[in-house]
């Protein structure tokens, strides 16, 4: 059983990178773990594991919102370095109520195909009205004693969409610009595990898309209304961008 | 000429016979006008940003010398001025190329349209990839300065948004006459007066090039049709405009002349983008490259050379036999239905804006007798989506899907399938039940070109019903009154086409971007019915793009439209629903230049 030592970091969409709250936060820890271990090194070299992986988990939503999606699919883990199991072992990406692993092409198809095609991942500020509780912008970092895993949860709100189904001129001309995408926005969490490579840098071995709310909103519009959006239910190659299977 | 240009089978002319027919014109171009001599004994180098430097020397005989990469070449050009602005035009000898060169004599600023054919560019992917035709003419845009010594300008000329939404009713001195209508920043919608003899509207790609607040130079090139290319310099004030035809008309012949012409500005559309937007950004360019964290902006990709934001439907557009389509009607036809929205409706899929169907027919009997021997029909509908209908033809009762909305006071809009039609058939029924009047569109699958495209056809007559006292001379009718529209349909929040009812008998849509300008465009025939002031019936049949078919009645007091779509092909056919709320965007004052008239031999 490997021993984890929880730390927890008030984090809002937005203010991660604001100093004064790292530094604030900092010193909360630092009296937190005073109680909980005597290993000074150990709590040292996990502080420092932490900063690591929240910038990794920044360049990582950075390199979404801007779509630099073959960095995105360089942050995972080889499969190699971990076995697909039916349990749920392997590198993977839950989305929307699909599995796209890494041994198949799946991350790859996601991050390639269907995160431009949708128009997926861009950072926007959250629906009005539908903004995350306290409680659900809570993020958390935990790493493992021997520094070789990680567990986290941060916060998303991201712009979603999906092309029409269609081949009306409509959506064949809004093409030839850009457009012919349904957008949405969406409020959630990822929960992410990591792992070290064989050279010592952070991957990601599983991140799944929690979805807590979804509205009809884009930039600019003063209002928003809750939408329901189809899970996923077809996978590859029935779905050329879909998942490899279904949860 | 008479066959509408998205019908015509232009020639696939070779690269070898359009360099035959370019070698007549190393002379340069014709003129009505006489052309003037600005430039004559002049020396220019002209430099643009990102293109060729062009070194010229005019000689007096409207010869000019071009030295460009070290290579030099002479022929003939043409010269026209504009106020300011001097415009010339010469083709490369030996080369499928030219340069159309705009020069502000004022700032020494300068527009270079490089422009040449037997491109090879490929689109498409896959199984769908295509060779552009040779005789397209292709344009790269250049915008430079002269080089007098002096330090190179930090503003040159620019694309703009400024023209759009404006209209312009030209006269050329070549006995031309257009309406233009730059509803798009990529895009016009143009009616050729005296080419044409059905004023069916075209759309064409063009560019918006700002020069100053009164001064755009403009292009077009009929991409799917002809492919030729129109350039012109156009002074607002004055609503002037000097250019230059090039390319290869419907008889093969080619056109390449320089032209004066004088407009009209016949109305202006309000165009939406944010007020900051300047439409700077040319749509076919690639969007800028996200910045990466910390570092600077880098500069955009550089779109392919001849890049432009072009509709090409018919390249995808299958070719189906009438019973091709009737063996896939067999296995399914699907009014209002489940997976009806798999198909392809014309111009709109959601349908979230539409009105709500209505229950004004229940408990309804009435008669509809169309006029000149049409067809005579009973209905007998007791509930809200199903209702009997008899045609005298055969007598027989049949039991048919239906949807009927209230399109404006007790006036019934309604639409069901023809029962064991060949070709599969529709209708939709505009019943007046205030004054007895009563419209149909007649609908079927198949045209003289496509048996996946849909045919239209409006007859008028009345209903009979007991309490309605039907007229005997009064009819609903076919209008001119929408001409010269524009509205804005919003079928769902997230899909939105603007309509502008650009001649009797056409219109043109275009596709808003995310920024709200206005891009993508095409073009179909259409009717207009007059069923009550501000209430009317718009029918379009998507020809030589994907067929389908889209009726709507339009209430313009209400804003708002509701209707039916009517398609067919490989998956059957399929009558479905749409509707859009409408904000009206502006009107062209154009109706009085259509109609009928005497036209010269």
């Amino acid at each position: 059983m490997k021993n984890i030592l929880r730390r927890s970091f008030i984090w809002k969409v937005g203010t991660a990178a604001s100093a004064a709250l790292v530094s604030t936060t900092g010193l909360s820890i630092a009296k937190a773990d005073t109680g909980t271990t005597s290993n000074l090194p150990l709590q040292a070299a996990l502080l420092e594991e932490e900063k690591v992986l929240r910038k990794f988990h920044q360049a990582f939503e950075q390199a979404i919102n801007n779509g630099r999606y073959e960095e995105v699919i360089g942050m995972f883990a080889h499969d190699s370095e971990e076995r697909d199991t039916a349990e749920g072992g392997g590198v993977r990406v839950v989305f929307n109520g699909g599995v796209f692993k890494v041994h198949t092409g799946g991350i790859r198809r996601l991050y390639r195909e269907r995160f431009p095609a949708g128009k997926i991942g861009r950072r926007m500020e959250p629906a009005p009205g539908f903004e995350l509780t306290d409680d659900q912008q809570h993020d958390s970092v935990e790493v493992s004693s021997d520094l070789r895993s990680a567990k986290a949860v941060f916060p998303y709100s991201i712009q979603v969409g999906m092309p029409f189904q269609t081949e009306s001129s409509l959506a064949a001309m809004a093409r030839l610009h850009g457009e012919g995408v349904r957008l949405w926005w969406e409020g959630g969490v990822y929960h992410i595990d990591y792992r070290k490579d064989a050279d010592g840098r952070w991957k990601i071995r599983r991140l799944e898309y929690d979805t807590l709310s979804r509205a009809d909103y884009r930039a600019g519009k003063s209002y928003a209304q809750p939408i329901f959006v189809s899970r996923l239910v077809a996978c590859f190659p029935a779905d050329p961008h879909g998942p490899d299977e279904l949860v | 000429m008479r066959t509408p240009m998205h019908r015509f089978k232009y020639t696939k002319l070779t690269k070898e016979q359009i360099g035959t027919k370019l070698k007549m014109a190393e002379g340069g171009p014709l003129s009505a006008s006489t052309f003037s001599n600005v430039l004559n004994g002049k020396t220019l180098k002209i430099v643009t940003q990102g293109g060729p430097t062009l070194e010229y020397k005019f000689a007096a005989n409207r010869r000019l010398t071009l030295t460009e990469g070290g290579k030099q070449v002479t022929s003939g050009y043409g010269e026209l001025t504009l106020n300011q602005m001097v415009f010339f035009s010469h083709l490369i000898p030996g080369e499928q190329k030219g340069y159309n060169v705009f020069i502000d004599q004022k700032t020494n600023l300068a527009t270079v349209f490089e422009v040449w054919t037997s491109s090879g560019i490929k689109q498409g992917t896959g199984a769908n990839e295509f060779t552009l035709d040779d005789r397209e003419v292709q344009r790269q845009i250049y915008f430079g300065y002269v080089d007098n010594g002096q330090k190179a300008p930090e503003k040159l000329h620019h694309y703009t948004n400024r023209m759009m939404g404006k209209g312009i009713h030209w006269k050329q001195d070549t006995g031309i006459e257009t309406i233009e209508l730059y509803a798009s920043v990529a895009n016009t919608n143009f009616i050729e007066l005296t080419r044409h003899i059905d004023d069916l509207s075209y759309v064409s790609t063009s560019d918006y090039v700002l020069v100053d607040d009164r001064t755009v130079i403009y292009n077009r090139t009929e991409c799917e049709f002809s492919g030729i290319h129109t350039c012109f310099v156009v002074d607002l004030y004055g609503v002037k405009q000097v250019g230059v035809r090039f390319g290869f008309n419907d008889k093969d012949e080619l056109e390449y002349y320089m032209f004066h012409g004088d407009g009209e500005i016949v109305g202006q559309l309000a165009y939406l983008e944010n007020f900051d937007d300047h439409g700077l950004r040319p749509m076919f360019a690639p969007a800028p490259r996200p910045a990466t964290a910390g570092g600077p902006a880098p500069a955009a990709d550089l779109p392919q050379k001849g890049a432009r934001t072009t509709y090409r439907p018919v390249r995808t557009f299958p070719h189906m036999t009438d019973e091709e389509v009737h063996q896939a009607a067999l296995q399914r036809t699907s009014a209002f239905g489940a997976g009806g929205d798999q198909q392809s409706p014309p111009q709109a899929q959601a349908t979230g804006n539409n009105l709500p169907f209505s229950d004004i027919l229940v408990g309804k009997e009435f008669t509809l007798r169309f006029d000149n021997g049409g067809p005579v029909r009973d209905y007998r509908i007791k509930e809200m989506f199903k209702l009997q209908y008899r045609d005298h033809s055969d007598n027989v009762w049949h039991d048919a899907d239906y949807r009927a909305y209230e399109g404006d006071d007790n006036l019934a809009w309604f639409s069901h399938m023809i029962a064991d039609s060949k070709p599969r058939a529709s209708v939709q029924v505009a019943v007046d039940f205030t004054n007895g009047l009563a419209t149909s569109i007649e609908s079927h699958m198949g045209t003289a070109y496509y048996g996946n495209e849909t045919s239209y056809r409006a007859i008028f007559g009345v209903a009979e019903m007991t309490g309605l006292e039907a007229p005997l001379y009064v009819r609903h009718q076919l209008t001119d009154e929408l001409v010269g529209q524009a509205f804005s349909w919003s079928y769902s929040d997230q899909t939105t086409s603007m309509h502008i009812y650009s001649s009797p008998h056409s219109m043109s849509w275009v596709i808003f971007t995310g920024a709200q300008a206005l891009g993508a465009e095409w073009c179909s025939p259409c009717i207009y019915v007059k069923l009550r002031p501000g209430v009317y019936i718009f029918c379009q049949n998507e020809e030589a793009c994907n067929g389908a078919q889209m009726i709507e009645l339009l209430n313009t007091k209400a804003s708002h439209d509701c209707g039916f779509t009517y398609n067919g092909g490989a998956r059957g056919v399929s009558l479905g629903v749409t509707g859009a709320i409408g904000r009206h965007i502006g009107k062209f004052d154009i109706v009085n230049l259509y109609g009928p008239k005497r036209r010269n031999a």
